[in-house]
C-alpha cells in the first residue's frame, strides 16, 4: 500500500496538482491504515469509519487552482456545477463544505466522490483503491478551473461575480490563466506511423507521456490511438496516458472482436475518424484553454458546427450513445483533421506522423489559450473611461 | 422530502392455502429496502432450518425502484436456503415478476409450508388460490409458460430437473430469465409448487416521491451508460449480450478450460460474440425498464456469457450449436447451467474423456432423465466427486461449482470466491469490474495488495445493489452514488451511496452470521488445491502462475480482521408477521 501512496503524491506533485509533498495527506486502508503522515488525524480516522472507503486524498491544491476554488466556492453557489462534459458525466457537481471537522462533511461524501473544504482544500475518497481518490482530486482540479476561467470570459459583465473585481483580479487570472499555456516543446516523436507492435506501443506512451508533461491532458483522460490496416491500437478506457505500457488494446476496424470492450470509451469516434479521414493516427486530449473557450462560446446544439480561430466546435456527449460525439465529431475532422469537442476536449489526426498530430493539438491549444488571455484583456479595454 | 416507506408482504401458508397480506413496519423496511436485504432478514428468523424443511421459507422480494424511471432497476431475488450449499442463497432474477408483484401492490412473497399435492399458486391482487399443477412430472418448461401466460402475467416455475432432485436446479421466470444457483428450484419443488404465477390491476408506474430528482437520477445514470465501453460501446453487452466477455476473458488467460486445468481455450473464438452474431443474428432483448437489453433472442435465447464459456471453454468443446442447445435445455429442465456444465466438465477429468458436440448435450439430459449415473450428476460435482473417489476434482467453493472466470487471472476474484456466502459465486463481489473491466478504475490483477478491503466493499455494494433490485451491470457503469440519488427521489428516504453501502454491509454480515450458525468456519472459505498447484496458461507476454497459498490465506486474514472491525450481526432479527399490522 506504501507504494500507492508513494505513486500518488508524487503524480499530485508532478502535476502540478499540489505545490509539494506537504499539502497532501493520503490515506489507503486495508486492514491497517496507511498513510505519508505519521499522524491520523481524528477528522480522517472518523471519515473511514463512517464511510465504506478504502482510499482518501486531503489535499491543498497548487495556490492558483485554490484560489479559483475559493472563488468560485465564494460566488458561485454551492455545490458548484462545472459543465465541462467529465464533471457532468462523472462529478455531477462540486459541494462545498466550511471545515474538515464538519459534520456537513460526512453527509457529502456519502453523496459525492470529493467536495471542497475551505479549511483544507479538496477531499476526494475512493472504494476500490487510492487511484479512484486521485481521479477525483485531478477531476475537480480540472473542472473548477475550466469553470472560472470559461465564466469570467463567456459572461462579461456586471452579472457575473467574477468579472465585477477589480483590474487586480484580472491580472491575478491573466497571470493563472498562463498555467495552462503548454509549456515547451515535444520530444522523442515519431515521425512516422509504426507498424509493428513495438514501435505503436512505444510511440504511444511517448505521445501519452509529452501529452500529460505539456499539459494537454490531466493523466487519466484522454486517449491515443494509431491504426495499421484493419486494427486499432488504442489506449484501454481510465488508463493514465503517462503510463500506457500494458494499457493499449488491439480492437479491430470491423468490431470482429470483442475485447475492445475494456477499450477508450471514445474507440467507436476513432474508427469512424479513421473511416472518413484516412488518418493512421490520433491523439485527444483536454487541454485548458481549449475546453474553456469552446464553453465560454455557449452551448452547440446538437448536429451543428461553429468555428472557433478556424477550428471547427462540435458538441456531444461521452461515448455512442445517442447524443455521443461519434455522430458529430468524425464529420467535422474530415477536412482539417483537427476538432474541439465543446466542453470536452481536442481531438487531432494525422495521415503520416505521430509529431504531426501532436503539432495539431498543441496548435489548437497555444491558439485557445492566446485567444483566452487576449479575451480577458478585452474586459479591461471596454471598461477604460 | 416526505417519507413514510413501508413494505408489503404477502404470505402465504402453502399447507392450509391461506394467505394475509401485511404491510411491514417502518423501521425495518428503511433498514431492509427490498431485495435482498428483506429476503436474508426473513433468513433470519430460522437460521439454522434444513433447505428441504416445509418451513423453510421461500422468498420473493422486488427493490425499491421497481416501476420508478430509474434504468435497470426491475429486478427480483428469491431468497432462501441452499440444497446445494446449505448456505444462504439469494438469487437475482430479471423477467416481468417484478412489475407483477408491483402491480398487484407487493414488495415480498413469503412462501412457507408445503402444499399437499403439487400445485400452481396463483397471485391476483388480493386473492390468493392454489391449483392442482395441471402439468405431468416431465413436462419442459416452454410449455409450462406458454400455458401459464397471458397479457400482464407473469410467472416463476421450475422444471424436471427439481422434480427429479436435482440439487441445482433453478426457478426460470418468463421462459428465459433464470433464478440459477444453488438449487432454489429444489425448494420450491419440497413445497410442492410448480410455479407461482402473478398479474395484478395496479399501475406498474411508481410515482416518485420527487419526479424531478428521478430525472436527473435517470438521465446521469444513462449518461454513465453511454459513457461505458462495456454496457454501450461498439462491442459491448448492449450490443453483443454478455458474451462479449469471452474474447476478453480468453485474452486474459482466464478462461476456466479442461475442468480448470488450464486457463485458455484455443478454439474460443468458435463461440465468440462476434461468432453468435455470424451464426444467429440475435435480436436484443432486455427486462423491462433497462436500456441496455443485454440478452439475445434468435430462435432460442443466447446463452450468457458463463453458460457458453463453461459449456465451450470448460469442456473443450467448440460446437456453438451444442452450446446453444445444452443451455436450452438446461432452461427447459430447469437447471443451473454453470453448475451442470462444471459437474460434466468434473466427471470426464475423473473418466478421462471429452464431452463434446452432441456428447455434451447427451450428458444434459442424462443429468436429469438417466438412473444411476444420471443420480450422480444431480448431486453436483462436489458430491459426485467424492463418490467417486476424487474429490479434488470438484472445483467450487462451499459445494458451489465456480463460474468461468479463473481466480489465478484475478486475485480479487480469489478473495471473493473464498468469501462468498453463497459459495463459488462471482456475483458477490464482482471484482472483475475493476480486475479487467477497468471499472471504475483499473486494479493490478496478480496482486493481493489492498485486495481484502476491495472485496468487502464491493461485497456491501453488491448487496446493496441486490437489495435496491438494480441490474449488477448498470452498477458498472453507473455508479451507487447515481443509483443513491433514484432511491431517495423515488422513495422520498434521503440516502446517499454510504448510507446504501451500510445497509449492504449490514445484510453481509447477517449472512455471514446464519452461515456461522449453521455450521460454516472459516476453513469453509477457501479454493479448490488445484489453484495452489497448478499454473494456468501464459499469455503474450506474462505468465498466469498459480496461486501463492501464504498470500491468499494472509489476505483472508485480513479480510476476516476487516469484516470482524464492522461487528458480527444478531440472528432472530427477522419481524414476526403477528408484530406487523
Amino acid at each position: 500500500m506504501h507504494d500507492q501512496i508513494e505513486k500518488y503524491l508524487s503524480k499530485l506533485v508532478g502535476h502540478g496538482l499540489v505545490e509539494g509533498p506537504q499539502d497532501a495527506c493520503l490515506y489507503a486502508l486495508d486492514d491497517e491504515l496507511f498513510s505519508n503522515r505519521p499522524q491520523v488525524p481524528k477528522a480522517v480516522r472518523a471519515l473511514f469509519d463512517r464511510l465504506n472507503i478504502n482510499g482518501l486524498i486531503v489535499a491543498k491544491p497548487e495556490e492558483t487552482r485554490w484560489s479559483i476554488m475559493r472563488r468560485l466556492a465564494e460566488t458561485g453557489g454551492n455545490p458548484v456545477t462545472p459543465s465541462d462534459s467529465e464533471s457532468v458525466t462523472f462529478l455531477h457537481d462540486i459541494p462545498v463544505v466550511g471545515s474538515l471537522h464538519s459534520e456537513d462533511l460526512f453527509e457529502v461524501l456519502a453523496r459525492r466522490k470529493g467536495c471542497i473544504v475551505e479549511d483544507a482544500g479538496v477531499v476526494a475518497t475512493g472504494t476500490v483503491c487510492l487511484e479512484q481518490a486521485f481521479v477525483t482530486f485531478s477531476s475537480i482540479c480540472f473542472a473548477t478551473f475550466v469553470k472560472y476561467f470559461a465564466d469570467l470570459i463567456g459572461k462579461p459583465g456586471d452579472s457575473c461575480a467574477l468579472t465585477g473585481r477589480t483590474r487586480e483580479d484580472r491580472a491575478k487570472a491573466l497571470k493563472a490563466l498562463e498555467t495552462a499555456r503548454p509549456k515547451g516543446r515535444p520530444a522523442g516523436l515519431a515521425d512516422e506511423i509504426p507498424s509493428d507492435e513495438a514501435g505503436i506501443v512505444s510511440a504511444m506512451d511517448r505521445a501519452g507521456k509529452e501529452m500529460v508533461r505539456l499539459g494537454l491532458v490531466d493523466s487519466f483522460f484522454g486517449n491515443i490511438s494509431i491504426r495499421t490496416g484493419g486494427s486499432i491500437s488504442i489506449s484501454q478506457t481510465g488508463a493514465s496516458l503517462d503510463e500506457l505500457q500494458g494499457c493499449i488494446d488491439r480492437a479491430c476496424m470491423d468490431g470482429s472482436s470483442s475485447c475492445e470492450i475494456t477499450s477508450s470509451s471514445e474507440l467507436f469516434s476513432h474508427v469512424r475518424i479513421y473511416e472518413l479521414t484516412g488518418a493512421r493516427v490520433i491523439l485527444h486530449g483536454h487541454p485548458r484553454c481549449a475546453v474553456i473557450l469552446s464553453l465560454a462560446e455557449g452551448p452547440i446544439p446538437f448536429g451543428e458546427t461553429r468555428y472557433v480561430l478556424g477550428v471547427p466546435v462540435v458538441s456531444g456527449e461521452v461515448g455512442a450513445g445517442s447524443r455521443g460525439i461519434v455522430h458529430t465529431l468524425p464529420a467535422a475532422m474530415e477536412g482539417s483533421l483537427e476538432a474541439i469537442v465543446a466542453g470536452h476536449g481536442v481531438f487531432a489526426a494525422s495521415r503520416s506522423s505521430v509529431r504531426e498530430a501532436f503539432e495539431r493539438l498543441l496548435s489548437v491549444e497555444n491558439r485557445c489559450y492566446e485567444e483566452c488571455a487576449r479575451r480577458i484583456k478585452a474586459i479591461d479595454e471596454r471598461r477604460q473611461p | 422530502m416526505a417519507s413514510s416507506y413501508r413494505l408489503t408482504c404477502l404470505f402465504v401458508d402453502l399447507k392450509t392455502a391461506t394467505s394475509r397480506r401485511v404491510v411491514l413496519g417502518e423501521d425495518v423496511s428503511m433498514a431492509r429496502l427490498g431485495g435482498r436485504g428483506i429476503g436474508v432478514h426473513f433468513l433470519a428468523a430460522a437460521p439454522t432450518i434444513a433447505p428441504l424443511h416445509e418451513d423453510n421459507p421461500l422468498v420473493f422480494a422486488t427493490g425499491p425502484l421497481v416501476g420508478s424511471r430509474i434504468p435497470s432497476s426491475g429486478r427480483m431475488v428469491i431468497s432462501s436456503f441452499s440444497p446445494l450449499t446449505n448456505t444462504v442463497c439469494t438469487s437475482v432474477t430479471g423477467g416481468d415478476f417484478a412489475y407483477g408483484m408491483r402491480k398487484a401492490g407487493i414488495d415480498v412473497i413469503h412462501l412457507s409450508g408445503k402444499a399437499p399435492v403439487r400445485s400452481v399458486v396463483f397471485i391476483e391482487d388480493d386473492r390468493v388460490s392454489m391449483e392442482k399443477d395441471p402439468f405431468p412430472d416431465d413436462v419442459g418448461l416452454e410449455l409450462v409458460f406458454e400455458r401459464l401466460s397471458s397479457p400482464g402475467r407473469s410467472t416463476a416455475a421450475i422444471g424436471e430437473a427439481a422434480i427429479k432432485g436435482c440439487l441445482y436446479s433453478s426457478i426460470m421466470v418468463d421462459g428465459c430469465f433464470a433464478s440459477g444457483r444453488g438449487g432454489l428450484g429444489l425448494v420450491m419443488a419440497s413445497k410442492n409448487v410448480r410455479a407461482v404465477s402473478i398479474r395484478g390491476s395496479g399501475p406498474s408506474r411508481r410515482i416518485p416521491v420527487d419526479e424531478h430528482e428521478e430525472d436527473r437520477a435517470r438521465s446521469d445514470i444513462v449518461r454513465l451508460f453511454d459513457a461505458s465501453p462495456f454496457v454501450r460501446g461498439r462491442s459491448g453487452i448492449a450490443a453483443s449480450g454478455t458474451a462479449a466477455l469471452i474474447d476478453l476473458v480468453a485474452e486474459r488467460r482466464m478462461m476456466p478450460t479442461a475442468n480448470f486445468r488450464r486457463t485458455y481455450f484455443e478454439g474460443y473464438r468458435a463461440f465468440s460474440a462476434n461468432a453468435f452474431a455470424r451464426t444467429f443474428s440475435p435480436r436484443r432483448h432486455a427486462c423491462r425498464g433497462c436500456p441496455i437489453a443485454c440478452k439475445g433472442k434468435a430462435a432460442g435465447p443466447i446463452p450468457e456469457y458463463e453458460t457458453i464459456a463453461h459449456f465451450g471453454a470448460l469442456n473443450e468443446n467448440d460446437d456453438i450449436a451444442s452450446i446453444v442447445e445444452a443451455n436450452r435445455l438446461c432452461n427447459s429442465l430447469g437447471m443451473d447451467t454453470i453448475s451442470a456444465a462444471s459437474t460434466i466438465a468434473c466427471l470426464a477429468e475423473i473418466r478421462g474423456v471429452r464431452f463434446q458436440g452432441e456428447g455434451l448435450v447427451s450428458m444434459v439430459r442424462r443429468i436429469v432423465h438417466a438412473g444411476t449415473s444420471g443420480e450422480l450428476l444431480r448431486q453436483g460435482s462436489l458430491r459426485m466427486a467424492r463418490a467417486l473417489g476424487a474429490p479434488e476434482t470438484s472445483m467450487s467453493v462451499k459445494g458451489l461449482e465456480l463460474p468461468a472466470y479463473d481466480p489465478r487471472g484475478a486475485y480479487g476474484m480469489a478473495i471473493a470466491y473464498a468469501t462468498s456466502t453463497r459459495g463459488g459465486c462471482h456475483l458477490r463481489a464482482y471484482p472483475i469490474a475493476s480486475e479487467i473491466l477497468r471499472k471504475p478504475v483499473a486494479t493490478d490483477r496478480f496482486t493481493f495488495s489492498g485486495k481484502a478491503r476491495m472485496v468487502k466493499i464491493a461485497e456491501d455494494l453488491c448487496t446493496a445493489v441486490d437489495t435496491i433490485g438494480a441490474c449488477r451491470f448498470a452498477l458498472i457503469a453507473a455508479s451507487l452514488e447515481e443509483y443513491a440519488r433514484g432511491v431517495s427521489a423515488v422513495t422520498g428516504i434521503p440516502l446517499g451511496q454510504h448510507d446504501l453501502m451500510r445497509r449492504g454491509e449490514e445484510v453481509y454480515s447477517l449472512e455471514i452470521s446464519i452461515n456461522a450458525a449453521r455450521g460454516f468456519t472459516s476453513e469453509d472459505d477457501t479454493l479448490p488445491e488445484r489453484f495452489f498447484r497448478e499454473a494456468g496458461t501464459p499469455g503474450p507476454g506474462f505468465e498466469t502462475p498459480a496461486i501463492d497459498k501464504v498470500s491468499f490465506e494472509q489476505a483472508l486474514e485480513r479480510y476476516r480482521r476487516i469484516r470482524a472491525s464492522c461487528g458480527a450481526a444478531a440472528l432472530s432479527t427477522a419481524e414476526s408477521p403477528c408484530t406487523t399490522r
